[in-house]
């Protein structure tokens, strides 16, 4: 068992890819995961509409050959707007979800796997973190280096560096779920057996934690993709987000909610690839969990 | 930002009037009227109450010594009548007779003493007393703490309030019907801590309930001189002003909309053309201002060149959809001397770019210059189109600096206090604080006042506004003197006006006895003011 | 156990003592003041100063902390800065039952609906009937709750218009007031739950001990319940815990739109108005309720699962 060698990685990979293969809404969600991403990357280059000079003559317009999607209510193409949005709302879900897992779930692990002193600091600050007002943070911290990470990166480093700073208050969550699955696993017979047979912490976390919380892990990441993104627009009205004229897809939902009754299409449009992002998102979640599962069948 | 549009709504003067004609007064009507865009009254006093909605309140709960009718003309209230001195600065008013607190207690002049006095205190901790009231004599020794007794005014008996002014002011007696100057009752307010959550009433009407976070309930004063038919108003706080917009569809609502937030705008198109829907242009101006003390706005050529590029037509009636009213000069029309032409910067690409040749510059060697804006609002949706705006017109990029209101008042107090590590230029408002140029040209742009966050700065305007503010009997030249000033300040663009708000509300047509202006809902006659059935 | 009660109660001075401080330091150095925000755009700059010493924000940082730490350790919060003269205590103990008792009957409604569905899915796993109600379940939690409200109002509307029962647009009082706000906040944390409770039944379904008691011959049913969703209640309980504090900061767009004087839209508006005593007055009563639910989900871990050890 212990002397794993390359061709056995390989195969446990291998292992991985079949079963995921055999889960057709996986295999499924992944392909459209890959179009969104895609669209999100090459999109603005293939339809080159401009996403942000407006047209005072269009103004909520329906859709036509001129503009697929239609406008917003600037006049600007919403097909445009909705490509480029797909592209900044996509690169701060996986950002901010990136930042929770490695801190959430990691302090949470090891928090709840070796206990003790540790498990007391990290379960403290984790209750602190929950009542902190983190918007308060978020002011500062773009007040204090918005204008020149502004200058440096432009709007979209602004806003993941007031996106990472919520993340650094937000991750306690993630860490509680992780370590109250920890805290079950660990006292496990098969833990505890290969404790007893002398094996590693290292080992143990790798080999027989990660794989049962990874699941875990997965799922719950997948669902805050949605908050992600709405949290996002409300950072917007605060004037937190993305900056204008450049758009989000929570923007786009936000800025087109007051015309709702006018033009309901450019709500619907944003809020439909919310839901493909969230739909294609949360099944690849559920396939990887299956894929990790040290006891699913191949 | 958010108070100067709050207050906009209360001091200004009228554009047009939708008066109401009376009817026959029903007994006991309840008239069901939201507050909008506030979750909770700041205060119930009124030296301490900050925003329109609060002001709305305490102009029901207190009278003052004037007030103003529905033409915006100042009228008396506890005041029956007043005498001027000849040289303009002493004001001798005479108290109505029989006029009383809501306990029955008279109205004395020692009360109008006391609130003036408790206004500018500042351990009352209010601001309005001390912006409003810093005319009268010994105002500033009192607000600086110096001292707890105000010189300038004097009770001569029970019913005789002397007040003495420090300059000459065609406004002064305006200034005293905002909210700072209204009367309380000081023998609560001295022997009751808590008298502001239970106030005793000068005002038509009195207070019954204040759910926190929910509503007010107020009755009929019997000690006001006019007595309101209505059993009560139910002012309920609404956040939202959508939600307010659909309880007044659902029949739960008579009055929607009259303080700041009006009908959202995608609904006026709808509420249009019906009965109880009423629309007025405010007493205010948004506008775009300039570092006068940075490169590149240091240059009038430059601001020339930005007035130029922009298109306010297209602004205001395709993007706004008509609910403003493009703006070319800085007086809003109806303020005196707004009556008075200017010659403006209109729309012409041409001339803009011909304006940056005069003062030396390109695009290139201007580089990228950063709009700051407080968000709120439409504040997104306009600055946008300038940016577009200013790029196709002149070829300069701007960026666009959202930034979160608090934030947005103290960058704006820092470029005050430093220019240099100020802003560069800004999108801003500014709302009348009672009908007189002197509000928008003398606070705002002569050199060095308060409110002149940009710094502009023209000897030729300081001197005609400074002549301009103390003349008292000839309305005609005091008028021309501002419209020389104002033509000044918008040929070098001290300020690049964008264009007037409108308001837009809805009145249940049941409703009698009110008047809707530029300074929003006004009941001329409390004893008119009814719901028929 | 008695042990780590003791504990949790010794470290919440702690907890209340850090957060206090992280937030006025946060505060502190974050741009703009209350007394700014109260006076628009006006520029007086000696009425501004005068004010600021009024409220003592012309203080040292250490002197303005120590001041509101004395204050916080006679119970008193302080008084507002907005809205001025009222304490904190009032305003803020008038929003919590508010926000609680909303909060708690949509967690209430969500676990009801949410629980089954997900031990129901977790069953039927990758069936096709599971794969589109769990599908259903995630449009309706990833549509936000300010696109949800004007959908729910239009079809509110229809009612009204036609003279047939319908709810009110807004308000606070009556118990017709809390069904849409109740259906807002529930519809976005069912689906959460529901794939929660799927995704640690399906850990928990897995696990050795189940087949062990399969191969013993215990019932199906004695099985799940007994064994499978004891242990699979383990992370929702988690989330429950803590959701306290997302109740009120999470409701915050519900309050506002639907004019709820609760203190979740408070919260928020403080923080934009910098009213700082209720910013830290909000901040600690969340970080005592939440350190207590933490506290009750660590025993309720134990008493689940009585192998499970809980320090601190």
């Amino acid at each position: 068992m212990a002397g794993k060698t390359q061709a056995r990685d390989r195969s446990l990979w291998m292992t991985y890819w079949l079963r995921l293969r055999s889960n057709r809404a996986s295999v499924v969600s992944l392909i459209g995961l890959i179009l969104l991403v895609g669209l999100a990357a090459f999109g603005p280059l293939i339809y080159t509409k401009s996403a942000i000079t407006p047209d005072y003559k269009a103004i909520n317009a329906q859709p036509l050959a001129a503009h697929w999607f239609g406008t917003d209510n600037l006049g600007r193409d919403t097909l445009a707007r909705l490509l480029l949005g797909l592209r900044v709302s996509l690169i701060v879900a996986f950002y901010v979800e990136g930042l929770n897992i490695l801190l959430g779930a990691t302090l949470g692990l090891l928090a709840g796997y070796f206990g003790g002193i540790l498990d007391v600091l990290v379960t403290r600050l984790a209750d602190m973190l929950f009542a902190f007002p983190g918007l308060l943070l978020a002011i500062l911290v773009a007040a204090s280096f918005g204008a020149a990470v502004t200058d440096r990166f432009g709007g979209i480093g602004r806003l993941l560096l007031v996106a990472g700073s919520l993340s650094l208050v937000s991750w306690p969550l993630m860490a509680r779920l992780v370590r109250s699955q920890v805290l079950v696993l660990r006292e496990q017979e098969f833990v505890v057996a290969s404790r007893s047979l002398g094996a590693s912490d290292a080992w143990i976390i790798v080999r027989h934690i990660l794989p049962n919380v990874a699941g875990l892990i997965a799922v719950s990441s997948t669902l805050d993709v949605a908050g992600v993104v709405v949290n996002e627009s409300v950072l917007s009205l605060l004037g937190l987000g993305i900056q204008p004229p450049d758009p989000s897809i929570g923007k786009m939902i936000v800025d087109s909610m007051p015309f709702l009754e006018a033009n309901p299409l450019q709500v619907f449009l944003p809020s439909a690839a919310l839901m493909l992002i969230v739909l294609t998102v949360s099944f690849l979640g559920d396939g990887l969990r299956d894929v990790f599962d040290p006891r699913s069948l191949p | 930002m958010f108070t100067k549009r709050l207050l906009t709504v209360l001091l200004v003067s009228v554009l047009f009037i939708l008066a109401v004609a009376p009817a026959a007064a029903q007994e006991g009507g309840n008239l069901r009227w939201s507050l909008e865009g506030i979750n909770d009254l700041v205060s119930l006093d009124p030296a301490k109450a900050s925003d329109s909605q609060g002001f709305t309140v305490i102009g029901l709960l207190y009278g003052g010594l004037v007030r103003l009718d529905g033409d915006l003309n100042v009228i008396p209230e506890l005041a029956e009548s007043w005498t001027v001195s000849e040289d303009g600065l002493v004001y001798t008013f005479t108290l109505r007779e029989g006029a009383a607190f809501s306990d029955g207690s008279a109205v004395t002049a020692s009360d109008v003493v006391w609130s003036l006095t408790h206004a500018l205190d500042p351990a009352t901790g209010g601001w309005t007393g001390p912006f409003y009231l810093s005319n009268i004599a010994g105002a500033n020794e009192v607000a600086s703490g110096g001292t707890s007794e105000l010189s300038g005014a004097v009770a001569v008996d029970d019913r005789t309030v002397q007040i003495t002014i420090l300059q000459p002011s065609a406004y002064f007696l305006s200034q005293l019907t905002f909210g700072s100057a209204k009367i309380v009752s000081s023998k609560q307010a001295t022997t009751d801590a808590q008298w502001e959550n239970n106030p005793l009433s000068s005002g038509p009407f009195q207070l019954k309930e204040w759910n926190h976070g929910q509503g007010i309930v107020l009755v009929p004063n019997p000690g006001y001189y006019q007595k309101s038919p209505l059993a009560s108003i139910t002012m309920p706080f609404i956040q939202d002003s959508e939600t307010a917009y659909q309880l007044y569809r659902t029949g739960q609502l008579d009055i929607m909309g009259s303080q700041q937030n009006g009908i959202p705008s995608v609904h006026v198109a709808e509420a249009e053309g019906q009965a109880d829907f009423r629309s007025t242009s405010l007493f205010a101006v948004r506008y775009v201002a300039f570092n006068n003390k940075l490169a590149p706005f240091d240059n009038a050529d430059v601001r020339r060149a930005f007035a130029l590029a922009l298109d306010k037509q297209t602004l205001a009636n395709d993007v706004l959809a008509g609910t403003v009213v493009a703006a070319d000069r800085i007086l809003p029309l109806g303020i005196p001397a707004s009556e008075l032409p200017v010659t403006s910067l209109s729309f012409d690409p041409a001339a803009a770019k011909a304006a940056l040749v005069a003062a030396g510059v390109t695009p290139e060697t201007i580089g990228t210059v950063k709009l700051t804006y407080g968000v709120e609002g439409d504040n997104e949706r306009v600055v946008t189109v300038l940016q577009a705006m200013w790029k196709e017109s002149l070829g300069i990029d701007v960026t666009l600096e959202p930034l979160e209101l608090s934030t947005f008042s103290a960058r704006l107090n820092e470029t005050t206090q430093t220019p240099e590590t100020g802003l560069q230029m800004y999108y801003s408002v500014w709302g009348a604080d009672y009908p007189d140029p002197q509000n928008f040209l003398s606070q705002q742009l002569r050199t060095d006042v308060g409110n002149n966050n940009g710094h502009y700065s023209n000897t030729e305007f300081d001197a005609l506004v400074d002549q301009a503010d103390v003349l008292t009997g000839d309305v005609a030249t005091r008028l021309g003197l501002y419209n020389q000033a104002e033509q000044i300040a918008v040929s070098e663009v001290g300020w690049l006006p964008l264009f007037n708000p409108r308001l837009n509300i809805l009145v249940n047509p049941k409703v009698v006895g009110v008047v809707f202006n530029g300074q929003g809902l006004i009941i001329p006659d409390f004893a008119a003011l009814n719901v028929s059935a | 156990m008695g042990n780590v009660i003791l504990r949790r109660f010794v470290s919440l001075p702690f907890v209340i003592f850090s957060i206090t401080f992280i937030t006025f330091w946060v505060g502190f150095l974050a741009p703009g003041d209350p007394i700014l925000s109260m006076m628009g755009g006006r520029n007086d700059q000696a009425t501004y100063e005068r004010l600021r010493h009024l409220y003592g924000l012309d203080q040292t940082w250490n002197d303005q902390y120590f001041r509101y730490l004395g204050g916080l350790l006679r119970g008193d919060l302080g008084l507002s800065f907005r809205y001025q003269g009222r304490p904190v205590v009032e305003i803020v103990s008038g929003g919590i039952p508010v926000s609680v008792s909303l909060g708690a009957v949509a967690l209430v409604l969500s676990l009801s609906i949410g629980v089954p569905v997900g031990i129901w899915a977790a069953l039927w796993q990758n069936t096709t009937a599971e794969r589109l109600s769990m599908a259903a379940m995630l449009m309706l939690y990833s549509i936000p709750s300010f696109v949800l409200i004007p959908i729910f109002r239009w079809v509110n509307y229809q009612f009204y218009a036609r003279g047939w029962p319908s709810l009110p647009v807004a308000g606070w009082g009556q118990p017709e007031h809390w069904i849409m706000p109740v259906l807002v906040l529930a519809a976005a944390s069912v689906g959460y739950i529901a794939r929660l409770t799927r995704v640690s039944m399906l850990e928990v379904l897995k696990q050795d001990y189940l087949r062990t008691a399969y191969a013993k011959g215990l019932g199906q049913n004695r099985i799940l319940w007994v064994h499978a969703f004891r242990n699979a209640v383990l992370p929702i309980i988690t989330v429950v815990g803590p959701s306290v504090a997302f109740l009120v900061t999470g409701a915050f767009v519900v309050e506002n739109i639907f004019a709820i004087p609760g203190i979740g839209f408070l919260s928020v508006q403080a923080i934009q108005q910098r009213d700082y005593p209720v910013i830290q007055s909000t901040t600690v009563i969340l970080a005592a309720a939440v350190v207590l639910m933490n506290l009750i989900t660590d025993l309720l871990y134990s008493l689940l699962d009585p192998r499970i050890r809980v320090e601190g």
